[in-house]
């Protein structure tokens, strides 16, 4: 198959347009949400528990029904379609592998399921076993595999019927850090390899920077930012999605007015700082309430000669080496602002109680908007 | 332990029993003789006791069988008002004595002139048969059936036959089994049910042995005792070979 070109197996173009779900009459759990899944594409839908992207992702396999709107592959309306008439691979949390199957009948099902005759769908499941790195695993049982391995055939199992798209729910919650990491650039790269497209849901962050090309931020059932990993990393759209895409600083204050491409705010202790327009997102208005969104590695502590773009004034009050880098907890304006340093020796490090001025370049700060319903 | 040894032992001793030359159930037997087997074999009434406890109490499995487990996967993952009154409901006929159950039964298939029918006799049993089975693939189901399997399994292209053949049956099949077996037992076995709904032609080999340990002693009630006891060691061994199956699976 590796003859094939990518595009042959590159999935379908699927629309997710205007979704929404509710159950009964109680509030929505999925409102208005569109975005398209270009073949070939991998989008992850990122967010808390309980902001819908499981929810999302049920709906387009058909295990939940739509309250409204439209989701279509390749034009072609799907809503009527039961789940098994469907065609999308999915992978679930606990992999969900038949545990009375051996691993190559696992991975054979869905072609039998589809009417393949026996000898085919074996030598087709061999070699998508093959293309996992699964090669000779075919005769075990599944509770006779690691935790990294039953992923590998639940990736298998989903993709050996050419699915239109394969959608991911959580697929490495229950695995370790080191395995997840190294599980997360596997499937990556089979993705590549078989060039399906992917529809991931995320609760992990880092996951949906590694493996993404472009991530659905979603909160309270709405998309909030969609857009490529540095873009919601660089320019989000709201505080919430500054603040759920890594950890940032959020001060608040006032925008003064404009001056070049950059926002002017007061703070809250009188002082004036500059800030980023927000590329993506509510532009604020002189008068409007906003916050200055600057990453923990991007606040410096200023020495006495030292100077930066703006700065505000605080008391350390904690210090804490991670080896790689220190974190700082400094009390600025009645508020908890962490900086990452890598600046850090035995000897230099500041006492709690010690004042210190925190600067940062206004390239590195982003204003938003304050007014914001999914800021938690 | 003294005291399980205690239990235990008068029902070791049948078998040895049964094996006597006299025309008496007595200890010590006056060894040795197998004529009691070959007597019991030989009587058309026992023959007939004996085959018809085996009917009554395969249609009563068959029955319980089907009752138990498709109440036991309607209820499964599915939570509802009033879901532990239904189920205490469906194992009521453990709770509930017997002879009460037995007088209840007499009492609605008299008029329909059903006492004394087998096949009546046979839907009582299965009543009783009902709970083991729905407890034991409750259980089985709650070990071995999840969401997530029904949903990979269509999301792979199965339909509804596919998902119980693939999904369904293979972890129902446990609990149906011991559930099955225990069910035999109970049904194999049991005189008060039985007692009270016999017939002149429905008389169940637990019922004749009853009866002729009242009247007549005859070794043949060793004899037929002896079933009872290659039965149980059947279902162990049956027990046994599927909860080797099961780990090695």
């Amino acid at each position: 198959m590796s003859d094939q070109p990518p595009s042959r197996r590159s999935g379908r173009q699927l629309d997710v347009e205007g979704v929404w779900k509710s159950y009964g009459s109680r509030p929505f759990v999925v409102r208005d949400v569109s975005f398209v899944l270009e073949p070939g594409e991998f989008l992850t839908l990122l967010g808390p528990s309980g902001s819908g992207k499981t929810t999302m992702l049920m709906l387009i396999a058909g295990f939940e029904s739509l309250t409204r709107g439209t989701i279509r592959v390749d034009g072609r309306d799907i809503a009527g379609e039961p789940p098994e008439q469907r065609n999308f691979g999915i992978v679930f949390q606990g992999y969900a592998l038949f545990p009375h199957m051996s691993v190559l009948d696992n991975v054979s099902f869905p072609l039998r399921m589809k009417g393949v005759g026996a000898r085919e769908r074996q030598r087709q499941a061999a070699e998508m076993l093959d293309k996992v790195g699964l090669d000779g695993f075919g005769a075990r049982r599944p509770h006779e595999l690691s935790g990294g391995q039953q992923q590998r055939v639940a990736l298998a199992r989903a993709l050996v019927f050419e699915p239109d798209a394969l959608l991911l729910d959580e697929p490495l919650g229950a695995l370790d850090r080191k395995l997840r990491e190294q599980l997360q650039i596997e499937i990556k790269e089979i993705q590549r390899r078989v060039g399906v497209s992917v529809l991931l849901v995320t609760h992990d962050q880092d996951e949906a920077m590694m493996m993404s090309d472009r991530i659905a931020v979603m909160a309270e059932g709405e998309i909030v930012q969609i857009g490529s990993p540095g873009d919601v990393y660089l320019h989000p759209a709201t505080p919430f999605v500054a603040g759920f895409l890594g950890e940032t600083n959020l001060l608040p204050g006032e925008c003064r007015g404009f001056e070049g491409d950059h926002v002017v705010i007061r703070f809250r202790n009188g002082e004036l700082g500059r800030a980023r327009i927000p590329r993506f997102g509510g532009r604020p208005a002189p008068g409007d309430a906003v916050l200055a969104s600057i990453r923990p590695e991007r606040m410096r502590i200023l020495k006495p000669d030292e100077t930066a773009d703006s700065f505000i004034e605080g008391k350390v009050v904690s210090c804490a080496f991670l080896g790689r880098h220190a974190r700082y907890v400094v009390d600025a304006d009645d508020q908890s602002v962490v900086v990452s340093t890598t600046d850090w020796s035995e000897h230099s490090a500041l006492a709690p109680g010690t004042p210190v001025r925190l600067g940062w370049l206004s390239e590195d700060a982003q204003s938003l908007l304050a007014k914001d319903r999914h800021d938690k | 332990m003294p005291i399980l040894v205690f239990l235990v032992l008068p029902s070791l001793i049948i078998v040895p029993m049964a094996l006597t030359k006299g025309d008496l159930i007595q200890f010590p037997p006056i060894w040795i003789s197998i004529h009691s087997f070959t007597d019991y074999l030989g009587d058309p009434a026992w023959a007939q006791s004996t085959i018809l406890s085996f009917k009554v109490s395969i249609l009563a499995v068959a029955i319980g069988g089907l009752a138990g487990t498709t109440a036991a996967m309607a209820m499964h993952g599915r939570p509802f008002r009033g879901r532990n009154l239904v189920a205490g409901f469906i194992v009521s006929p453990i709770v509930v004595p017997a002879v009460v159950l037995a007088l209840g039964d007499y009492l609605l298939l008299a008029p329909l002139q059903l006492v004394g029918n087998w096949m009546a006799l046979a839907i009582v049993h299965a009543m009783h048969v009902t709970p083991y089975v729905f407890i034991s693939v409750q259980t089985s189901l709650a070990v071995g059936l999840s969401a997530a399997l029904v949903r990979s399994a269509r999301s792979l292209g199965a339909g509804r036959l596919a998902v119980f053949r693939f999904v369904y049956w293979p972890a129902i099949r446990p609990g149906l089994l011991a559930g099955g077996v225990l069910g035999f037992a109970v049904s194999f076995d049991d005189v008060v049910l039985s007692l009270f709904l016999q017939g002149p032609t429905t008389i169940t080999l637990p019922v004749r042995m009853f009866t002729a340990i009242e009247y007549d002693l005859t070794p043949k009630i060793a004899a037929s005792a002896s079933v009872f006891i290659a039965l149980a060691v059947l279902g162990l061994v049956v027990q046994g070979l599927s909860a080797r199956g099961r780990t090695a699976a």
